[in-house]
């Protein structure tokens, strides 16, 4: 039985429609499950009720004023009229935008949040009309820092508090707070301090306004020349859901995405703002062969036929060692496992197959969204047969990485693949390895980079390319498939940008080197 | 020396904070010892309550900026608050303020040169029936016209009279020798006279 | 007529708040006396006197302790509403000030009837001078055992604690002030769940007015009987009235529910100022409706019968208007007041309230249109009823019955604009 079906339900009439809905639900997840939005600001599934903005009232018969409907939970038999039905309601939700817009600047021609902004939308569902405020607005601070990510702009904050609440009831690190009264209220920091939480950027998600903005994405971009897809952060294990705007092949905006289950709407800063952090600057286009000094660019069939080759030559039992990306789904991870038994009978819990968990250190705050498993699919490890389901199989798979690095130097192995990106983690890349690798019978590499010299800046956002076949595979936002986060959820991750035309997903290259 | 005065009501903050079913409540007494101590709720006195209740300083900032009586920049030794509301205003609260600015020769919420006096207008503070009323620090001056309040200033320059009300010693300062600290009077018994 | 003195028998003695003659006088007798006698018998006395709350709501104190539960194994809190900040008021501060003991009774009866051990004055910041003679009287009452373990040589511990509030109208509302009491901006709370279930702390809470507690030894020590055969039939008691504006004796007045307000007006208070008439009368603090000097003829200072004259009684502070008012200046000045005192909490009070004083204002000072009074009374409908506490449908009140009641004022304002702007 599922966790609905097990709860009391009761019945509720909303706008003439009767409805089954939990017991103890409040009315606007009640009016969801009937389709009617019921439009509010400051509520927010996750965030304690504050009912400041007055946005979400409804008429409920039997009672003579109108009701917020977020903090009413619903009775058997109540009866509900929303805007739809109630000219009482409408008229109060008109009265609401019109207060919310008297002192606001209306400038939504240099605004971020234009696009994607509830009072501009609220504005022509409900209201649309002149205002009547011919009074001199109230000037409050303009573009205001909170932080290292977050600019606040207090005329066009409607003090709903959500941000406020966010740092006090998810972080619990309470820098923001609502600070003066009446309609001097803002939102802000104390003098020395700033709002730097791990998890600050959702703040400027969680705005229903244009009054907290990311600042690294400002004046990028209008939302509606992008295009936004529902994906999954691939930064850690956790897998949160988030809608990433995407122009020009280039992320412009992350937002976390509120789903009924996992992350809450909520992202860290790291994973948001991390997106870009999987893109090489310069970008491997073609496939590359060692020459013994330099890499040199192969046509795409002729590489494939030349690894075939390499591959058919090598003795027979002689070993392999795989080094498989933690960024691979889990159709490329089976392609991979598959490739494994074809080329070099390697079965798929063989120890010269190995899977980083990439373990990290994780603070009590970062801990409400960053796993320690920093590799996002590892899970798949253990889906996929890896690894056997025990207390310490993350150790083991670490472990078996490390051994397997150190074995490949010590030159144990006449054949080495790395197969994606990270799949060996750029710091752990020495000279003694380059060698190594480039020394055995056969190594083979499917990525993104096209690095070759060790020690550049470069080297710490991947793996760089050190075998004698070099791949352009796929990086994190150019692929889709399974991921599998910490608790087991599979979670689709879809594809962001768009690969160079030679690039190929490691399972495409592999079915094709398997042939 | 603000800090000292600090640590001064580190003590007293103990005791009261033991007043309370909860900690939390003992914020607003802070934020008054701290004003006392510092003589305005300075960034220090925030950081300082905050320490001492075991909240965050943005927690203790939106108090101290919610109440009108904890003063967010310097104000004067004496700071007069004038009420406006309309019982006093009735009864001639304007003339009172145009006069102040007149006399001490700058606007609401400034500060004379000598640190002596700044002024704000405020509202309703419960004099209504002797309005209008002067709040000088926690003294109410009571039925004010610009001539008692023309001598009352003069007589606060030389006297420096303490005319605040101290949470370190839960009393307020023993004020002008002759003032009644409080007018309040049921005039239909006549026989309610100044205490 | 005599108007008994159950509040302000006593305060006209200067020594009054010094615990010693508070008790010459009569003090501490109501508490030792029912001090063995159960809980409930005592709140079953208040309800019979017929008290109500003398704060502004009117709400019948016994039925309000009634709605407390027990049995929840939670502390059940006491609190005092010593906020006194509706303007006009300024009765509570003649008891505070004057008879602190009597306060500090009253509390100890309520809170032993609500099985209450910890309680809260919560006073106003302003109110520098009765915090003190309380904090001296509830000093007294510690070192004389009347206060802390076993009260009165009795097993019952009471603790009462002098809350200062630091300068904010809305910490009157109930909500707003425990939220103040906890340390917080006193921004009311959602309502449900009410205090009397969810309060201070997250448990049962009763606030009550001085007023209204400082009856209780009274009532404890005559009976509910005698309480109740004072005043009219349901509004029972007396009730201080404080009174300013243009009367030639304002001041604090104890009277007979049910007194003829001209009566009142012009008998206690002495009439307005010479030379002048009376114009109109702001009955209850100035969030009540006003009346117009003819409309007082028959009105009697209760509950109901200022219902029926289509204002409220409130806390008592009456605001009398003789015939020099400006009725546009009284509203600019009253709506600067609502917008000043806004907690900015909810939308239509924060931004509504300050665009009605803005208008307000722009009519006082001749530039109004004529089309503002229709707009306020659109935006007032939408403030009204709409908001988290009362504060809404008190800031719209002077607007509208202002408007309603000497509408040609403002008209006569607007044309003279007109006229301008026209030129």
């Amino acid at each position: 039985m599922s966790e609905e079906t097990k709860q009391v339900m009761v019945t509720v009439t909303i706008d003439g429609q009767e409805k089954l809905v939990p017991q103890g639900s409040n009315l606007i997840e009640a009016a969801r499950q009937a389709n009617i939005t019921i439009p509010h600001y400051c509520y927010h599934k996750h965030l304690s009720i504050a009912g400041n903005c007055r946005m979400c009232q409804v008429k409920i018969e039997g009672q003579p004023k109108l009701t917020i409907a977020c903090n009413t939970t619903v009775t058997e038999g109540m009866k509900v009229s929303t805007h739809h039905t109630s000219a009482e309601v409408a008229e109060a939700q008109r009265a609401t935008l019109e207060f919310l817009l008297i002192n606001h600047p209306l400038d939504c021609t240099v605004c971020d949040q234009a696009g994607q902004c509830k009072l501009q939308d609220y504005f022509y569902q409900y209201d649309i009309q002149p205002s009547r405020f011919t009074e001199h607005k109230e000037h409050k601070m303009k573009a205001t820092p909170l932080g290292p990510e977050v600019i606040y702009d207090a005329e066009r904050c409607i003090v709903c508090t959500r941000c406020v609440r966010f740092c006090k009831e998810v972080t619990k690190s309470a820098e923001l707070g609502v600070f003066q009264r009446g309609d001097r209220s803002y939102i802000g920091v104390v003098q020395g301090a700033e709002l730097n939480n791990p998890l600050s950027g959702t703040v400027a998600d969680l705005c229903p306004v244009g009054a907290l903005t990311h600042r690294r994405w400002r004046f990028n971009t209008r939302i509606w020349n992008t295009t936004i897809t529902s994906t999954v952060c691939a930064g850690c294990s956790n897998g949160c859901n988030c809608e990433v705007a995407v122009r020009d092949n280039q992320v412009v905006q992350v937002k976390g995405k509120l789903t009924s289950q996992g992350n809450k709407g909520w992202m860290c800063d790291e994973g948001r703002y991390g997106f870009m952090r999987f893109e090489p600057e310069r970008r491997l286009a073609k496939p590359m062969r060692w020459n013994g000094s330099t890499y040199e660019l192969v046509k795409s069939e002729q590489i494939v036929t030349a690894i075939k080759t390499a591959l058919f030559a090598l003795k027979a039992n002689s070993k392999a060692a795989l080094f498989l990306s933690p960024y691979l789904t889990k159709e490329e991870l089976a392609a991979a496992l598959d490739y494994a038994q074809k080329a070099f009978q390697l079965a798929a819990t063989s120890e010269q197959i190995s899977l980083s968990p990439r373990p990290r250190a994780v603070s009590e705050l970062e801990a409400i969204l960053i796993a320690s498993d920093y590799a996002p699919n590892i899970q798949a490890a253990c889906a996929l047969n890896m690894v056997e389901q025990s207390s310490d199989w993350r150790t083991g798979l670490n472990e078996r990485y490390l051994r397997l690095l150190k074995e490949v130097k010590d030159g144990k192995y006449a054949a080495v693949c790395i197969i994606g990106d990270y799949a060996i983690n750029a710091d752990q890349i020495d000279a003694a390895l380059v060698v190594a690798v480039r020394g055995a019978e056969f190594s083979l590499q499917l990525g993104v980079r096209e690095d070759e010299v060790l020690g550049s800046e470069e080297l710490a956002k991947g793996t760089p390319a050190i075998a004698k076949f070099v791949l352009p595979a796929l990086t994190v936002n150019e692929r889709s498939g399974i991921f599998i986060n910490r608790l087991g959820r599979e979670q689709k991750i879809k594809q962001l940008l768009t690969a160079p035309d030679e690039a190929k997903s490691e399972a495409d290259w592999l079915k094709s080197l398997a042939e | 020396m603000s800090l000292e005065n600090l640590k001064a009501a580190e003590d007293k903050l103990a005791q009261i904070v033991k007043r309370y079913p909860n900690k939390r409540s003992a914020l607003m007494p802070a934020l008054y010892l701290g004003q006392e101590a510092v003589g305005y709720v300075s960034a220090e006195v925030i950081s300082w309550v905050a320490t001492k209740i075991g909240v965050s300083s943005a927690e203790v900032k939106e108090v101290a900026t919610f109440y009108t009586m904890y003063q967010q920049k310097p104000v004067g030794k004496y700071h007069l608050q004038v009420c406006r509301t309309l019982s006093c205003h009735l009864a001639g609260a304007k003339p009172l303020v145009n006069f102040l600015k007149e006399k001490l020769a700058v606007d609401a919420h400034q500060v004379t040169a000598d640190g002596l006096f700044s002024y704000e207008e405020v509202e309703c503070l419960g004099s209504c029936g002797t309005g209008p009323v002067v709040q000088i620090n926690d003294v109410y001056f009571e039925r004010m016209d610009s001539e008692k309040l023309a001598s009352l200033l003069e007589r606060i320059k030389t006297e420096l009279p303490d005319l605040r009300y101290s949470t370190l010693k839960d009393e307020l300062g023993v004020g002008l020798a002759d003032m009644p600290r409080s007018q309040l009077v049921n005039l239909k018994e006549g026989k309610h006279g100044a205490s | 007529m005599a108007h008994h003195k159950i509040l302000t028998e006593n305060v006209h003695y200067a020594d009054q708040h010094e615990i010693g003659r508070y008790e010459e006088r009569g003090g501490y007798q109501a508490i030792r006396r029912i001090l063995n006698s159960d809980p409930l018998s005592i709140m079953e006395e208040v309800k019979t006197s017929g008290l109500r709350g003398r704060g502004g709501a009117g709400f019948p104190t016994g039925m309000k302790w009634s709605f407390v539960p027990r049995n929840t194994g939670k502390p059940i809190y006491l609190l005092c509403n010593a906020d006194e900040s509706e303007p006009g008021t300024f009765k509570d501060r003649l008891l505070l000030e004057r008879d602190s003991h009597l306060l500090l009774e009253g509390m100890m009866i309520a809170a032993y009837a609500l099985g209450s051990h910890w309680t809260a004055i919560y006073i106003r910041g302003e109110y520098a001078h009765p915090a003190a003679c309380l904090a001296k009287a509830i000093n007294e009452a510690y070192q004389r055992g009347y206060l802390g373990q076993g009260i009165f040589g009795s097993d019952y511990g009471l603790d009462i604690v002098l809350h200062r509030g630091a300068g904010a109208y809305i910490c009157g509302e109930e909500t707003g002030l425990i939220e103040s009491l906890e340390g917080y901006r006193g921004q009311p709370r959602l309502k449900p769940p009410f205090p009397a279930v969810v309060g201070l702390y997250d448990c049962p809470t009763v606030v009550n007015n001085v007023e209204t507690l400082a009856a209780l030894p009274w009532i404890i020590k005559n009976g509910a009987a005698a309480y109740a055969q004072i005043g009219t039939e349901k509004s029972k008691g007396t009730k201080l009235m404080s009174v300013s504006g243009h009367v030639k004796n304002p001041g604090v007045y104890e009277i007979d529910l049910g007194y003829p307000l001209l009566d009142f007006i012009n008998n206690e208070c002495g009439g307005v100022r010479e030379g002048h008439s009376l114009k109109a009368v702001i009955a209850g603090g100035s969030s009540v409706p006003v009346l117009r000097a003819d409309e007082l003829a028959g009105v009697l200072l209760d509950y109901e019968s200022l219902k029926t004259a289509g204002t409220m009684l409130g806390s008592g502070g009456m605001i009398v208007l003789d015939d020099s008012t400006d009725m546009v200046e009284v509203v600019a000045n009253l709506q600067h007041f609502y917008s000043h005192e806004s907690c900015g909490q909810c939308t239509p009070c924060r931004e509504g309230g300050h665009w009605v004083e803005k208008v307000v204002k722009r009519i006082y000072e001749g530039q109004g249109f004529p089309t503002d009074l229709m707009l306020l009374d659109s935006v007032c409908s939408q403030i009204a009823g709409h908001t988290i506490c009362p504060f809404g449908d008190a800031l719209v009140t002077p607007v509208l019955s202002f408007i309603k009641k000497f509408r040609n004022e403002f008209d006569e304002k607007i044309m003279a604009a007109l006229d301008r702007h026209l030129v």
